[in-house]
This record gives C-alpha cells, structure tokens and sequence, in this order.
C-alpha cells in the first residue's frame, strides 16, 4: 500500500504546491487557471488516498469533487467573465497534463481493483474529471464572450 | 476607559486564554496513535445499531439532538438572510439580459445538472455507509440546481425554482426531524431515540432512523442553499437601487 | 509515511490559508479560498475523516465562491451606479 502513499504524497508536492503558489500570486487569469488545474490534481491525490488506505468509500470524495470542482470554475468564467475577457487565459498544456494525469491513475486503480462495479464507478470519475476539466478550462478562455456577465450597467 | 487602561485589559484577557490553552494541550492525547476512550465506544454503540459510518451514527443516532441544534442555526441563518436581502420599497427588479454562453459550456451544464443531482441524493442515501449524508448530499443538490445559472441564465434558473415552495420544503425538513424525534418519544423511550428496525448491516435500510434523519436533514439543507441562494442572486442580478415601477411588486 | 503525508498537507494548509489572507481583492481572494478549501479537504481525508472533508468539498468548491462573487458583483453594481450617478 505504500507505493500508492508515495504516489498521492508526490501528487500532492508537485502538483499542489505549485497550484497553491500560482493561485496566490500573479494575474487574475494565472489564478483562474491554477484553481482549475488544483481541483484535477486534488481530486486524483483523493483517488490515490482511497487505493492508499484501502476504503474504497473515500473514492466519494473523488466523486464529489469531480461534479463540484469544474461547477465551481465555472462559477469564476461566469462571474468574471468582465475581468477575463481582455486577455483570456489559455492553459492547453496544463489541461493536457491534467487529463493524462487523470487518465494513467485510473487505469492504474482500475488495474488494482479488478473488473467489477468499482470499476464502472472509477472510470465514470475519470470521466467526468477529464471532461470537467476540458470544459472548464475552454469557459475561461472565452466560453462566456463580452455581455455573459449579464452586466446591463 | 483609557487606551492605557484596555490595552492592560486585553493583555490581562489574553494571558489568560494562552495559559488555559497550555494547560489544554499539555493534557492532549497523543496526536495520531494511543487509545482513544470516546471513539472505541462510539465504535460500540455504532455497531450494535447496524450504522457502518461511525460518524452518521453519532452525528444521527448517538448525539441526534445536537444535529437538531446544528439543523436549526441553518434553518435560522438563512431566515435571517432572506429577511435581511429582501426587496425593500427603494429598490426595484429589473429582468436581467439573457446571457451568451459557449454551446460546449451550456451542454456540458444540461448533462451535469442531472448527474449531480443523482450524485447529491447518492450522498445523502448513503450517509450511514460511507462518508457523506444529508448536509453534503443537500449542497451537492442545491448547486446542481444552480449550473442551469452558470450553463445558461438566471431566467432557466427562475423557471425550475419557484423559491415559495423551497421555503415549505425547507421548512418541512427541519419540521420532519422533530417528527422523527417526536416518533421516538412516543414509541421507545426518549426524544430522537432509535426506535425502529436496525436492518441488516451495511445495507442501505441499515440503521434504524439514521437514513429517516439523513434524508430529512437533506431537503433541509439542499432547500435552504436554494432560498439562500435565490436571494443572493435576486440582489445580484435583479433588484436596483430606484423607485418602484409597478405596485405591489414587494415580496 | 503517513507523516510525510500529513506534513504535506499542513505545510499546504498554512501556506494557502496565510495567501488568503494576504490576498486584498475579494475576487482574487475567492480563488485562493478555494485552493484554501481543497488543502483542507486533503487534509481531513489524511486524518481520516472523510465526512468532515466531503461538507468542506460541498460547500467550498462551488457554494462560497458563488456567495462571495455574486457579493462582489452587487457592491460593485452599487459602486458604479452611484458613480455614474454623480
């Protein structure tokens, strides 16, 4: 069980840590996307965690956050249309490393657990993960064009 | 009083927390390992009323009446909140423009709005088997709801919530919880007390009235997120400042 | 390995929850509440408790940003009508 600590520890280091430091800094359109990229790479390292600690109940938080995380991007692209507009971020490269990301760890928990209901519930996380993160990414770059933000003032 | 005065007072008020913390957490146990007296019997009590999540049990079962307290500062809050965010006389709604959105956004919108609702109301079905129960499950319900705002606008969103009879479902949840516990009263032996078949363990009609309450606590919160966030959204697209065009608008 | 974990996921708790703090823009700040929100989640599920890190995932990933932005919205509605007004 220990390579699959490692694994969310390296997960949560590398990805995280730099998630949290481009947040926090930098141009309202940096953080937009790191909080995007922040919510793939949390809700694999809850992934890892379940496989890690062997409860596969934990995986609900995986699934959670796979419905809720690119709602909430969303929410940012919507609201902050107006501030974005102007040079609207673009993150290919970070939403590609996401989704490959998302796809090796769970082929890799689908391997470690077999054929079974599991699985289907596995690999519709990594689903929702891959095209929540693909959709959420493509509204901050311009997904809610000028006159979105309903700003009738 | 003098500045001199209050400065002593706050220095005298903040010792004193400091050396009541110290004192506190030089009694701690041990982070992380040990024994640990009140988990090993709610252990117990949980397993011997068939919850397999230790944690919905005392927060349902064990400790229900305290879920009451924690279920009515919501009900509460969010009474105030609509009190307080409700169109006064000098203000005035004005329909807000419909807004233009991605086609991939709003489909994306139009497929997740009935996953997550499945998703919340999984959460709050399986609240006495694995983490979640109704508060999650019911925040996860209410913001399902609201991607119609995100993936398309708040018209659509006022189309699928009519906010009256969100209200009455809020009210109903906090009011089921008490029935529940009245149940209890009347049919065993104290208030919210575990009166009905336990089932078998790790099923979902495990636990007796744990998945009653879950569900209750569920419409509660998953109602009351709703209100809250009509009345949010009212105040942020709608009503203006100005004088009212039409009488009898007010609400 | 457990600790290193936990060490982790302190360390990145006391770092974004100091950078929301810092943060003077209550837009900006909304984002970093939000990175805010997911550390902590790792942080609970760490300490092994799933059900306290699922309502911090409920209501931190879409509920508090939506309150917050649509606050930003109508104070700055207010701002610029009065603005607009003088």
């Amino acid at each position: 069980m220990t390579g699959w600590l490692v694994a969310a520890s390296v997960l949560l280091a590398a990805g995280f840590g730099p998630t949290v430091w481009g947040v926090a800094t930098g141009p309202l359109e940096r953080r937009v996307v790191a909080q995007n990229f922040g919510t793939s790479v949390v809700c694999l390292v809850m992934l890892l965690l379940a496989q890690a600690y062997a409860r596969p109940s934990y995986v609900d938080l995986a699934l959670v956050l796979a419905v809720l995380g690119p709602a909430g991007t969303l929410v940012y692209a919507r609201l902050l249309a107006e501030d974005l507009t102007d040079d609207p971020p673009h993150a290919r490269v970070l939403t590609a490393v996401a989704a490959s990301a998302a796809v090796v760890v769970v082929a890799a928990m689908c391997l470690a657990t077999g054929a079974g209901r599991a699985t289907v519930k596995l690999l519709l996380i990594g689903g929702l993960l891959v095209a929540g993160n693909v959709i959420a990414s493509r509204a901050l770059a311009g997904g809610f064009p000028k006159g979105a933000a309903a700003s009738r003032d | 009083m003098s500045r001199r005065l209050r400065m002593w007072v706050l220095a005298t008020g903040g010792f004193g927390v400091a050396v009541l913390l110290v004192a506190a957490y030089v009694r701690l146990p041990r982070f992380g390992g040990g024994p640990h007296p009140y988990g090993e019997r709610a252990v117990a009590a949980a397993l011997s009323r068939h919850t397999a999540n230790v944690i919905s049990s005392v927060n349902f079962d064990l400790r229900a009446f305290d879920t009451l307290g924690e279920e009515s500062i919501l009900f509460g809050a969010v009474l105030g909140t609509v009190v307080l965010l409700r169109q006064t006389r000098d203000e005035r709604e004005v329909p807000p423009a419909p807004a233009r959105i991605a086609p991939a956004v709003r489909r994306y919108a139009r497929i997740m709005l009935p996953l997550a609702l499945l998703c919340g109301l999984y959460v709050i079905a399986h609240g006495q088997l694995s983490p979640g129960g109704g508060f999650q499950g019911g925040v996860v319900v209410a913001t399902a709801l609201h991607l119609l705002y995100i993936g398309a606008d708040y018209r659509a969103l006022e189309h699928i919530r009519p906010v009256g009879r969100y209200e009455v479902g809020d009210a109903v949840g906090e009011a089921a919880y008490v029935v529940v516990g009245v149940a209890g009263l009347l049919g065993g032996s104290a208030f919210l007390a575990n009166v009905l078949p336990l089932g078998t363990f790790n099923t979902l009609a495990s636990g007796g009235t744990v998945p009653l309450l879950n569900a209750a606590v569920g419409m509660e919160v998953a109602c009351a997120v709703v209100v809250l966030l009509a009345r949010f959204l009212d105040q942020a697209v709608e009503i203006e400042q100005g004088p009212t065009r039409k009488e009898g608008k007010q609400s | 390995m457990t600790d290193v974990l936990t060490l982790i996921s302190l360390l990145l708790v006391a770092a974004s929850a100091t950078a929301a703090v810092a943060a003077r823009d209550p837009s900006r700040q909304a984002l970093v509440l939000a990175v805010l929100g997911l550390a902590l989640a790792v942080l609970f599920t760490v300490l092994q408790a799933p059900d306290v890190g699922l309502s911090q995932l409920a209501v931190g990933s879409a509920l508090t940003p939506l309150l917050i932005l649509l606050s930003v919205r109508k104070v700055r509605r207010r701002g610029r009508r009065e603005d607009g007004g003088r």
